[in-house]
């Protein structure tokens, strides 16, 4: 079956700077795919890219078959976009937001917009522009939720929210999302709020994709390994191990090896260990531990 | 659809065009007062002998209105849609990009050339009273380019706005100086005469100038 998205071959360059070469990656229908990354290594230039707003140098993007510069009508019916920030039409009241879109699309869902409005607690003449941040969000997600697209592209949801909306946010989305299969792509930089949320993570780092994979996959088998070496400044060469760092002594690591395999690893190497704890991570620990702390 | 967005742009820019009513009832209504001041105090004779024989326009403190109003009303449409980042909510609508743009465009377009009409239309009307067919066609040909100024400078700075880059931006504010100039190279009353026909022109040909702006908004140019 065709992928709802398919990125192929991505190559990004801002001026002299290199965002990513070759970058590759595909968002089978009715999953969720979280990207995360660190500030600037790309993320936002991928969902522009992903939405037509941007021309990769070379390489391209592919929705519901179709090159993302060049949506037709019918496919941008099927695509649900919430801008980072949550922008929306903010010179409108709720109820004339609602009549506005209501026109776009065909399969329009006026009680799941009005089910969240119902929480919001304010007036439906009230404005856009006279609401809290939270606020918004729930109409922009109301409006998506509204639209009832098959793909949602989700820019950084969680962005000035606090945790009881983002929890409203995440609860909303992925009970819509899995209750209907829907295909999401979704980046925020609060991880903890993804790990709720996405099947799939796409982790970057400056340059390059780090890892692609199921978050249960990638939850059971990346740890994080405490011990006491003698060695500890040889750790950084040994490519099964991410960020090693040594503090008074204490050595800590992460990978995707078991422990006996990286024991035997570090054997073979002539080191020698003491100690080792094993630590199963949160999603976000896991990012720590792929792309470092800094 | 097209309704929808219609009503999107009237909702954006209802208080810019109640404004732009008002200043041209406000001034239509001060030159109207002027006029009849003139007429009672100078008498016919010498107005009609100050307008033929000396080459004086009488509506000269229309100049700018068109001008300002084709301003404000690009403005209200356009500079919020990008400094708030709507425009890509706006591109992304289940219509071709092309119709979205054509779209809004026309709607400032339409509207102020209905308005520009009805403005343009009452002063001939009060006109009529007074004065005969040749002084209303050359008031017709004074004060169409500084309407005409009125309609390019609308879609003009929809093209700025929609720019992306602030190095083609000023490009194009210096394009739009230039292009708006040529409606103000004199008011010597009826001096444009059948120019004014290729000013029509020039307003439709910078038309599609915004569709470019859109392709490298699209691109994704960056400065």
């Amino acid at each position: 079956m065709q992928p709802i998205v398919e990125c192929k071959d991505l190559t990004h360059y801002y001026g002299n700077r290199c965002i990513y070469e070759n970058l590759n990656f595909t968002i089978p229908k009715g999953r969720i795919l979280g990207l995360l990354g660190k500030n600037g290594t790309g993320k936002t230039t991928t969902i522009n890219i992903l939405n037509g707003y941007l021309k990769p140098r070379s390489g391209e993007c592919l929705m519901f078959g179709e090159k993302s510069g060049n949506l037709s009508p019918a496919t941008k019916q099927k695509v649900g976009l919430l801008i980072e920030g949550h922008v929306q039409y903010a010179f409108m009241n709720i109820s004339e937001i609602e009549r506005f879109y209501s026109a776009f699309y065909p399969n329009w869902r006026k009680e799941a917009y009005y089910e969240l409005m119902d929480l919001l607690k304010i007036a439906p003449k009230q404005k856009i522009s006279r609401m809290s941040c939270g606020q918004r969000s729930q109409v922009a997600l109301g409006l998506i939720l509204a639209q009832d697209p098959e793909l949602l592209i989700l820019d950084d949801f969680s962005m000035g929210l606090d945790p009881g909306y983002r929890m409203l946010f995440v609860d909303y989305l992925s009970e819509y999302a899995k209750s209907r299969g829907k295909t999401v792509f979704v980046t925020s930089h609060i991880i903890q709020d993804m790990e709720r949320l996405i099947d799939d993570c796409l982790i970057m780092d400056y340059g390059s994709i780090v890892l692609q994979k199921p978050v249960d996959e990638l939850l059971t088998n990346f740890q994080r390994y405490r011990f006491k070496c003698d060695k500890p400044e040889v750790l950084k060469d040994f490519k099964e191990m991410k960020n090693p760092v040594t503090i008074n002594g204490n050595t800590e690591v992460y990978s995707l090896c078991s422990g006996p395999e990286l024991q035997a690893l570090m054997k073979q190497q002539g080191l020698s260990i003491d100690g080792l704890k094993e630590e199963r991570l949160s999603l976000e620990e896991a990012f720590i531990g792929l792309t470092g702390k800094y | 659809m097209n309704r929808a967005l219609l009503f999107k742009e009237y909702k954006k820019t209802k208080w810019f065009i109640l404004g732009i009513i008002l200043a041209g009832i406000a001034l239509h209504t001060y030159t109207f007062l002027k006029l009849g001041r003139s007429f009672r105090f100078a008498g016919m004779e010498h107005l009609w002998d100050v307008i033929i024989n000396r080459d004086q326009f009488m509506f000269r403190d229309l100049k700018y209105f068109p001008l300002a109003a084709g301003v404000c009303l690009g403005v209200a449409q356009f500079v919020p849609e990008v400094i708030q980042k709507r425009i890509k909510l706006t591109l992304h609508l289940p219509l071709s990009e092309r119709k979205t743009i054509m779209l809004m465009v026309g709607y400032g377009q339409l509207l102020l050339l209905g308005f520009f009409l009805l403005h343009i239309l009452c002063a001939v009307v009060f006109s009529s009273f007074h004065f005969p067919y040749e002084f209303i066609l050359s008031f017709l040909q004074t004060v169409a380019p500084w309407y005409m100024a009125g309609l390019l400078a609308h879609s003009m700075i929809a093209m700025i706005c929609i720019e992306p880059t602030w190095k083609v931006r000023v490009f194009n504010i210096l394009v739009m100086i230039g292009t708006i100039k040529m409606c103000y190279i004199t008011d010597f009353p009826g001096a444009y005469g059948i120019v004014s026909c290729l000013l029509a022109i020039v307003v439709l040909y910078v038309l599609p100038f915004t569709f470019y702006s859109v392709y490298r908004f699209k691109i994704g140019e960056q400065d």
